[in-house]
Parts: C-alpha cells; structure tokens; sequence
C-alpha cells in the first residue's frame, strides 16, 4: 500500500520456519501450515501494531514496521535458535528432469509453477472479485471507497493477509533453494523488496513485480559476466543501481505517486 | 544594534549543561567500576556518539535514515586498520597496500583519519541520495547499509571478511568516551541552533514553505548527512578500540534497530532526547541482557538463557513508544524548553528587543529601475481542464492589488505560476524587467518575491522568533542580522510579545501573521498573500489591513492579495482583477467591481443581475 | 430527513463552522450557497464522516451520524458525490459504477436503468475512467452513487470545472432525479443555478447561516449579495 515495510521480511522468515517446525508432516501439509503462518502473522500484526498508528505520519509507520521486523526475528531467534537450521525437503526437488536434452532441475519448474500460481491467483482476486475491485478503488482513493460504503478495516486487513500469504510463497520458495533457515533470513529479500519498489515505481503491483524481475536479470548477468574478483560484490553492486534509479527519476522508473490521493 | 536572542542565555546554558551532566555522570560511575564495567559504561558512550550522530540528521530534517551505521562501520574498519600492529596486520589483511599494514597509529590519529574519511564517504554518499524524495531516503540509506555490509563481509583480502578483525588496541577508555561525547553533544546542539541547522529544520517542518523563503532543502540535507557520517565514524572507532574485535554484523541491522530505538524513546527532535534515549535504552538493556543469561524474576519465576530476549524488550518498547508517545520521552524539547523547567522560572522569557530599522541588505528604498512583476499571456492546463487562459497581471512595488473571483478560477494556480511551484504552458513572468519564467521558488525568494499559503502552519516547533528569522536565513543572512530583523518584522505586526513562544501556539490569526512575517523577512520587492484572513473575525480583519497598509508603506514592497473576505481587498487595494474559469473578467477599482455585472454575474447569475436591478 | 442541529467543524484549533442548523425534508432539493470559505464543503464532510464534527450532531432517519465511519455512513443510504469528482482513475467505468452498489446482485438489477439514464456512460463501459472528459465523469460519479439506490444525494460543486453546455446537461440530469423526488442537498458556490434548481437555498457565510429561503425570498434579500461580494459602497 505504498508503504515501506520491514516486517514484511520476518514474516517471510517465520512462514520458512513453519516449514522446519512441521517438517515431520507430508510436504504439502507443511506448505499449508507455512502460508496459514503467514496470514495469521500478517493479521496479527496489522491488528496489534500498524492499526493504532495507521493516521501518524509515514516516519512513523517506518519505524513501527521495523520494530515489529525485530520483535518477530527475535522472538524467533530466542524460541528456536540463532544459528541455521536445515529443512528436509522431498527428494524429488533436487532432482533434474529432461527436456529435449536439457536437464533442467525439478526446483526450478516448481519455483516458476509456484509464482505463476500466485500471481494468477492474484490477479484474479484484484480483477475478477468484488473484494479484490475495492481493495483496488481503495489503493488509489481511501476516502472515496469508503464514501461508497467500503468497509476500510477490512481492505487493509486482506491486504494484510494476502501480503502475508504471498511472504510465505516467497519463504516457501526460498527453502527449497537454499534448504535452510536462519532468523535473519528475512533481511534480504525485504531489501530486494523494496529495491524492486523503487525502480517499479511505488503504489504499482505489478511495478513492483517487474522491478522484482529486472533485479533478478541483472544478478544473473551479473553473476555470469563479472569478473572473477569482483563476484563477491555482486549484491553490493545490484543494490547500487535503484539508487542511481532513484536520482534520476525519484518516483521510480515506471513512475506513480507517492502518498495516495484524498476526497 | 540590539541583541535580539532566540533564547535567552540561561536557557542555552540549561541546554547545554543538562546532556553534558548526564554524560558526566555516566562516565564517572563507569569509572568507578570493575575493569568488565568499565568496558560496558564505554561501549554505551560510543553508542551514544553514534545517537547523536543519528540526531543531528534524522532529527533536524524529519527524514529517517537507516544506513547511518554503515558510516560507523566505515570508521570502525578504518580506525581499526591503522591502529593494528604489522604483524597482524599481515595476517588478518594480507591485500591492505603496505603503507597502511605497516602504519601503526595511536588512537587520536586513527580516530581523526576514520571521521575524516567517514565524512567524506557520507558526503559522497548522501549528494546523490540527498536528491532523491524525502520516502526514497529511508530504502536508500537502508541499501547503502547492506552494501557495506557486503563489502566488508567479501573483502576479505582487506577486512578480513566475515570473521572480521581481532587483537584491535584496546585502547578507548572511558574518560576518553566521555570526552568525546561530551564534545559531540556539544558539536551537536550548536549545529542544531546556528543557521544552516535552522534552515534544515524548516525543512522538517514544512518543506514547501522552506522552499519559498530560500531554502535549498537537499543542501541542508547534504549538510547534515556529512556531520552524522563523522559522528558515526568516530563512535565507531572508539567502540572498536574498547571491544578489540570488528566483524561486518557489528554494526549492521540489530545495532541501527537499538540506536534507532535509543533516539526515538529518547525524542528525535532534541539533542535532550537523544542522550537520554541513548542512556535509558542501554540500561535497559543491560538488565534485558542480565536476564537473558537466566535469572530469577522477582525471586519467583526462573527465567533460562535466553540470548535474543533484550531484543525483544528493545522492540516492544520502541513499538510502545510509536503507538503512544511517538515524540519520545523529552517531546522533542531540549534542556531549557521542558515545561517544568520553564515553570521553575529559571529561564525568563526573552525580553522584547529594542528595534530600530534593520535592513537585509537589499534595500527597499532603491527601485532597481522603475521594476514591476508582470505576467503575460499565462495558460496552463492539467489533467485537461484549462485553468489558466492568457491571463495579464501587473503588480508595482508600492501598490496593493486584489485578486478575486469564485472558486476555481484559477486564483491559487496564477499565485503558483508568479512564484514558480508551477510552470505556465505558455506565457512570460518577468520580475524587473527580467524573465523569470520557470524559476524555482527558491531562486525566486532571492530575487525578491514572497509569500504565504493558504493552510500554511508556520513551523510550528520553532518559536515565533526563530520561525521568522528563518525566512531571513533562507536568503543566506547570517544568524544574529536573522534575528534583529525578524524582531523588527514581529514588532511591525504586533507579534513581537508572543516572539519567544512555540509558533504552535499561536492563535489562527496570530499563525496568518506569522506567516506573512516570514514573507516579509526577505524583504521581498513584491508580496503574495494567498487568504491570510481565512479563519478571521470581523475585528481581526481590521486590523489586517491596518497591518497591511503600514507593510506597504514600510516595507515599499507590493502585495498581490487574494482573498474572499470582501471587506479587506474592498479597503485596502485600490486596484482590484476579476478572476473567473481561467480569464481575467474586469479590473478596476473596488466601487467599479461591485457595481460590474459582469462580476455580480459570476458569482451570483444573472436572475440576481435582474433582481438587484429591479 | 437529515437534519443538522448546531454543527460546529474545526480544523485543528481553527472553528470554520460556528453552530449551522439545516433539516432537509423527504424529497426536498436543499441548496446550499455561499463564498468559498464559508465552510459549505466542511459541512459535507462532517455529515458523511470524513471530518467529526466538534460540536452538535447530525440525524438521518433516526440514526445519529456523528461518530460513525464514512462506509457505515454510506450504507445507510446516504451517497455522497465529492468536490473534484473523483472517480477512480485506474479502474473501467463499469468497475466504478459496480462499487456504488451494495453487492452484486444489486449491481444485476440496477445497472440498466441507470445506463438507460446516462447512455454516454453505456459507451464507454469499458474504458478506463481517466479517459472521460470532465463532464463524462461527473456523469460517472453521480450513476455511482445512484446505482446503491440512495435515499439522500448529496453533491458538492458538481458543476466545478465544467464548460457551460455541460453544466446545463449536468442539471437536466439532476431536474429529472429532482422530478423522481429523489431528496437532494447540493452546494455550489455558483448561486445562480442552485436557487432556481433547489426549492429551498442556505446561504452560508463565514461559516454562519446568512439567509434562506425559496427563490423568491432569496431575491429581495440584500444580504446575500452583502454575503458575496462584501458592503455595497
């Protein structure tokens, strides 16, 4: 909703750590348990920590959303343990199967299914439901939604849940790639996050998708075509560009407008 | 020439004394201590130098930035390398060029060289982020953070990658933080109150205005952002030379949470709060961290190992204080401001200075040739409405010019053109003679031309002085003129009783007031005045334009008045223009407008045309 | 029907409206006129609950207004078009329409008729809304907030920004609803218009009732040119 977030991160890194406590389940169950930690997070601290100071100032909305990223990943740090933690993951994700004499890992076919899936089912949510139209009316006008009867706790609370759902996608994925969790996991896609926000253009979804994608091809190319002694600083670099983004087109690169309009 | 004061003396003495009693009194129980104490008494008075580091920018500008520590960490590395002996240097850095492996500096140097390079890396830094919007700094600043983390974590051949720097002199004692503290605070709140620390303020306060009067907002920005990057250099250093060990996670998310912490509890605003933020929120700490290593909770409940638990505190107290006292403990006040303090009478209120005619150096007496403002042929549409269409004003210094017209003619839109938040589609705004057509507001200010806004609030956490004296330094006048000629302005519109007070408080006229005073403290040559009786009573409005007339007469400058409130522009403007859906109805004298049907037809139809006739 | 007793509205510590009293009866068109300033948009707001007022209460059919949320407001059959229009840019004509009404079905039954009333809005359906001229959407935004079936319209400045012939089309629109015996409070700052439309005209000035009356009272009364346009010299 056009706002920073750096709780968004942990509540990555708990649905991720949903998927190690319930490990012992069929693989299924655990992702199911995985995304109801998500949303149940999300609501939760909607509820208790960004409602109360949702008319303060955005400084304000920043650091509650940090402090509550630092509760979470230190609850979690305290509960379970700071070091990392494997996950088991079924065994045929890290398998390969072939396509027309390419081997292409099993990971990656579920990672792309996995984000079609949840962007599909985004989309149809926003653009074919009346739930989704007025959280959609909503974002680009507060106060004419609510003048046409939009109930405005509830939109900002299934935006909530839908966010958390889609940061237990993300912490899903991100366990079956690296097979491990740690607290501080959530650090990073947070920052990819709003990096992606940010050439994306803010208050734009799919803005942010496509920033989230140009930032993925960038690493890869960067990762292929760097040279050797500079590879460590790969991430160091890809930070860099939103920034320089951002100096010449301070409302990112797709544009929109920062701070919503009001009646 | 008086000596009109922002504050009185023993106010900026209580100021000062209060956070340097604190320190004093933090680093002489530290001193007192075991050796293990005196190390933690240090490492929290080098947290407290990275605070007030985070203060002197977060605090004056409203802006929040996350990648002060990456400035610390700069520091840390930098102060560390210098000092480490040769030998390990070799070690733990085997690609540092030699001069440095080989150096082996004492603490004053090295710390000196780290703040000096970390200033110099945070002006680097800031000039391009200082441009983005004030929401892009907070995601920049937090990039900029995790960019320094990963360069110092891969490394290696340099920082000793992620497991960092060890044997590092432990050579920080807790005098010498308490030293160094106490010059930082000091350092601190001289910035605050000297006048780029002003301007940087009216930034905060409102951004807009601060553009109007002058004020280069990414300028006072940089500024700051230069001072924090050398108090966090240097906070980083001494802590690095009291641990003996560095790695890249030192400084990085958990330490920006708890300084962040420290200066919001404490209260951003105030040097007052961060020094008290710094010093409770350790504490707490500390006691958090006593519990994590199990302890028995008031004899009763017996609490395990916990590692993580103080954070958790940390945070609930920081979400706590966002949720109910999101000024902090101190309101954003220092020393010298606290109500109770105000009350013991320590501090008089300022007593009203003696005035005599201040000029700013620009001379209203001059006429620079015989200038006028004039706009030609301005037109400007958006979202495809026309709003503007050819619209000609002429305003001489001197004169009072009314600008009326029903809502949506274009009133508000032509004052923004003239003063350049908008840019005309077509059309010229000369200002003497010279094209200033597309100028910023700030440019603007310089060259002369002022005014007010309609829902403007002026500065309200700044007295009614200093928001006047503002206006003036906005235009580059230096502090002390700043405030004589502010005093001068204040006591033209009967404002100078109330010059001490917060301009908060101040009733809604005394706030419209104000806010011309901070138009007029640029001596500008030609006056916009966008509604300032808005919200005025009958008696109110007289006095306005008793106020008014005086400024003309005064001051020489010309003023554009928009207004509703018929009665004023009836009084005072001899001349008045007719705006209506975009064009320039009639113009004339008052009497001449009143009884013009086309006028009456604007506003009221022409049934009433009929009506009024018969 | 509504009834406004002793509405007091601040802006922080700024009083914009001193104690107004209006009642609009079932099927009156209620005009409210006056300067800009005079606090007429302050009202609105406080009636539909984007602003509490700070002092007196407003009533609708029993139901005491002040305090409640603006979507509690509007679902108890009270539409309200803003000043500005603003219908959401981002989304079809069609999707704006669909959010006036309560639910789907309603939307079922109720979008024919009113494309029957505004057939420009039935050509462009599916088109986004920011490609509307000015009057286009101010044709949208007043089908919006019939589709949920009101029993008050309110309207704030509906002719702003409009070119005369669309004004005039704006208001045939609104004569039929008016015809229908649809309850209306309109405000503009237009007087001209607004007494000959409404049965009954407020004049506000400096947030205080300075007149009212029918049209023809309204004319014989000095002081509503005195309200406009300040002491005839």
């Amino acid at each position: 909703m056009g706002m920073m977030n750096f709780a968004h991160g942990e509540f990555i890194m708990l649905a991720a750590y949903a998927l190690y406590v319930f490990a012992g389940l069929p693989f299924p169950a655990a992702v199911a348990s995985a995304l109801l930690t998500g949303i149940a997070i999300a609501l939760f601290a909607e509820r208790v920590a960004f409602r109360p100071v949702r008319s303060a100032d955005l400084s304000t909305q920043l650091v509650t959303s940090l402090a509550v990223a630092a509760i979470l990943q230190n609850v979690v740090t305290v509960a379970v343990d700071a070091r990392a933690q494997s996950v088991a993951t079924p065994a045929s994700l890290s398998e390969s199967t072939s396509i027309g004499g390419i081997s292409v890992p099993n990971l990656e076919f579920v990672t792309l299914g996995l984000t079609a899936i949840v962007l599909a089912g985004l989309g149809w949510l926003l653009y074919r439901t009346r739930t989704g139209l007025a959280m959609r009316a909503a974002a680009e006008n507060f106060d004419m939604a609510r003048l046409l009867g939009v109930r405005a706790d509830r939109v900002i609370a299934i935006s909530f849940a839908i966010s958390g759902a889609l940061a237990a996608a993300v912490g899903v994925l991100i366990v079956m790639q690296t097979g491990q969790v740690t607290p501080t996991m959530g650090l990073t896609p947070v920052l990819i996050g709003f990096v992606a926000v940010v050439i994306g253009g803010f208050g734009r979804m799919f803005g942010a998708v496509i920033g989230g994608l140009l930032l993925g091809v960038l690493s890869s190319l960067l990762g292929a075509y760097l040279p050797d002694g500079l590879v460590p600083f790969r991430d160091a670099i890809v930070f860099t560009f939103p920034v320089l983004i951002l100096i010449f087109r301070p409302h990112g690169l797709l544009g929109g407008e920062i701070g919503k309009a009001r009646v | 020439m008086n000596g009109a004061r922002f504050r009185p003396r023993s106010s900026v003495a209580i100021s000062l004394l209060v956070p340097l009693v604190l320190i004093a009194i933090v680093t002489l129980v530290g001193a007192s201590g075991t050796p293990s104490f005196q190390g933690t008494v240090t490492l929290i008075l080098c947290n407290l130098i990275v605070v007030l580091g985070l203060q002197v920018f977060v605090g004056n500008s409203g802006v929040y930035s996350f990648g002060q520590l990456g400035f610390a960490t700069a520091g840390a590395y930098i102060a560390a390398l210098l000092t480490l002996p040769p030998a390990f240097a070799l070690l733990q850095t085997p690609g540092l060029p030699h001069f440095i492996a080989d150096a082996q500096l004492g603490p004053l140097p090295a710390t000196l060289i780290a703040a000096a390079i970390a200033g110099l890396l945070a002006v680097v830094v800031g000039l391009p982020l200082m441009r983005t919007s004030t929401l892009a700094i907070p995601i920049s600043t937090f990039a900029f953070l995790v960019v320094v983390y990963n360069v110092a974590a891969n490394w290696d051949r340099v920082t000793g990658g992620s497991s960092g720097l060890v044997s590092i002199p432990t050579t920080t004692s807790v005098e010498s933080a308490g030293l160094w503290a106490a010059a930082a605070a000091v350092l601190v709140i001289a910035f605050k109150w000297s006048a780029s620390g002003y301007r940087l303020q009216a930034t905060r306060e409102d951004e807009v205005a601060a553009r109007s009067i002058g004020i280069g907002v990414m300028r006072e920005r940089l500024i700051a952002f230069g001072i924090s990057g050398v108090l966090c250099g240097i906070g980083g250093a001494l802590a690095v030379h009291q641990s003996g060990v560095l790695n890249p996670t030192t400084f990085y998310f958990g330490a920006t949470v708890t300084t962040m912490t420290m200066l919001v509890v404490g209260g951003a605003r105030s040097v007052l709060g961060a020094v008290v933020g710094a010093i409770a929120i350790a504490t707490v700490n500390e006691m958090l961290r006593g519990l994590e290593n199990g302890a028995d909770l008031f004899g009763a409940i017996s609490v395990g190992a916990a590692p993580g638990l103080a954070a958790i505190g940390l945070g609930l107290i920081l979400l706590a204080t966002m949720i109910a006292m999101p000024h902090g403990l101190s309101g954003g006040r220092e020393a010298g401001e606290l109500p109770w303090i105000r009350r013991l009478g320590l501090t008089a209120t300022v007593p009203p200075p003696r005035t005599s005619g201040v000029a700013t150096g620009r001379s209203t007496a001059d006429p620079v040739g015989k200038g006028t403002l004039r706009a030609e042929g301005i037109s400007l549409s958006f979202s495809g409405l026309r709003v503007l269409r050819g619209v000609d004003l002429e305003l001489a210094p001197g004169e009072a010019l009314g600008l009326i017209g029903p809502n949506g003619a274009g009133k508000t839109t032509l004052v923004n053109v003239l003063s350049g938040f908008q840019a005309p589609d077509s059309g010229v705004v000369a200002l003497d003679g010279v094209d200033v057509t597309g100028r910023t507001p700030t440019r603007l200010a310089r060259d002369g031309l002022g005014r007010t806004f309609q829902a403007s609030l002026p500065f309200p956490h700044l007295t009614v002085l200093e928001s006047v004296a503002v206006g003036a330094m906005g235009i580059g006048v230096g502090r002390r003129r700043a405030a004589a000629v502010a005093a001068d302005v204040l006591s033209r519109l009967n404002l100078l009783e109330q010059a001490a007070l917060p301009a908060g408080s101040l009733t809604p006229a005394g706030q419209r007031l104000l806010g011309v005073a901070r138009a007029l403290a640029t001596h500008p040559r030609y006056l916009l005045l966008d509604e300032p009786a808005a919200g005025l009573n009958e008696v109110e409005c007289g006095e306005l334009v008793e106020i008014l007339r005086d400024v003309i007469k005064d001051f020489g400058c010309g003023i554009l008045l928009i207004e509703h409130e018929m009665s004023i522009v009836m009084e005072l403007c001899p001349r008045i223009q007719v705006l209506d859906d975009g064009m320039t109805l009639c113009e004339g004298t008052p009497e001449e407008v009143q009884a013009d049907s086309a006028v009456v037809e604007a506003y009221l139809g022409s049934a009433f045309l009929a009506a009024a006739d018969a | 029907m509504l009834e406004l007793r002793e509405i007091r509205v601040s802006y922080g510590r700024t009083e914009v409206v001193h104690g107004v009293d209006i009642s609009v009866g079932r099927g009156e068109v209620i005009g409210m006129i006056g300067p800009n300033g005079a606090g007429k948009s302050s009202i609105l707001r406080s009636i539909c609950g984007l602003v509490r007022p700070s002092g007196g209460e407003a009533v609708f059919e029993h139901h005491v207004l002040t305090g409640m949320a603006p979507e509690q407001i509007a679902r108890l059959g009270l539409a309200m078009v803003p000043e500005g229009r603003h219908v959401f840019k981002t989304l079809t004509v069609a999707e704006n329409l669909r959010l006036g009404a309560r639910s789907d079905s309603e939307v079922a039954t109720r979008l024919e008729p009113t494309l029957e009333r505004f057939p420009i809005l039935r050509e462009r359906a599916h088109q986004r809304a920011d490609r509307l001229s000015g009057g286009e959407q101010q044709q949208l935004a007043i089908a919006r907030a019939l589709l949920g079936r009101p029993k008050l319209l309110i309207l704030d400045e509906p002719s702003l920004g409009l070119a005369p012939k669309t004004i005039d089309l704006i208001y045939e629109l609104l004569e039929a609803l008016r015809d229908e015996g649809m309850t209306m409070l309109l405000v503009e700052q237009n007087a001209a218009r607004t007494i000959d439309f409404s049965d009954r005209c407020v004049v506000l000035g400096a947030g205080k009732v300075r007149a009212q009356g029918s049209r023809e009272e309204l004319q014989r009364d000095p002081g509503v040119l005195r309200t406009y346009l300040g002491r005839q010299p």
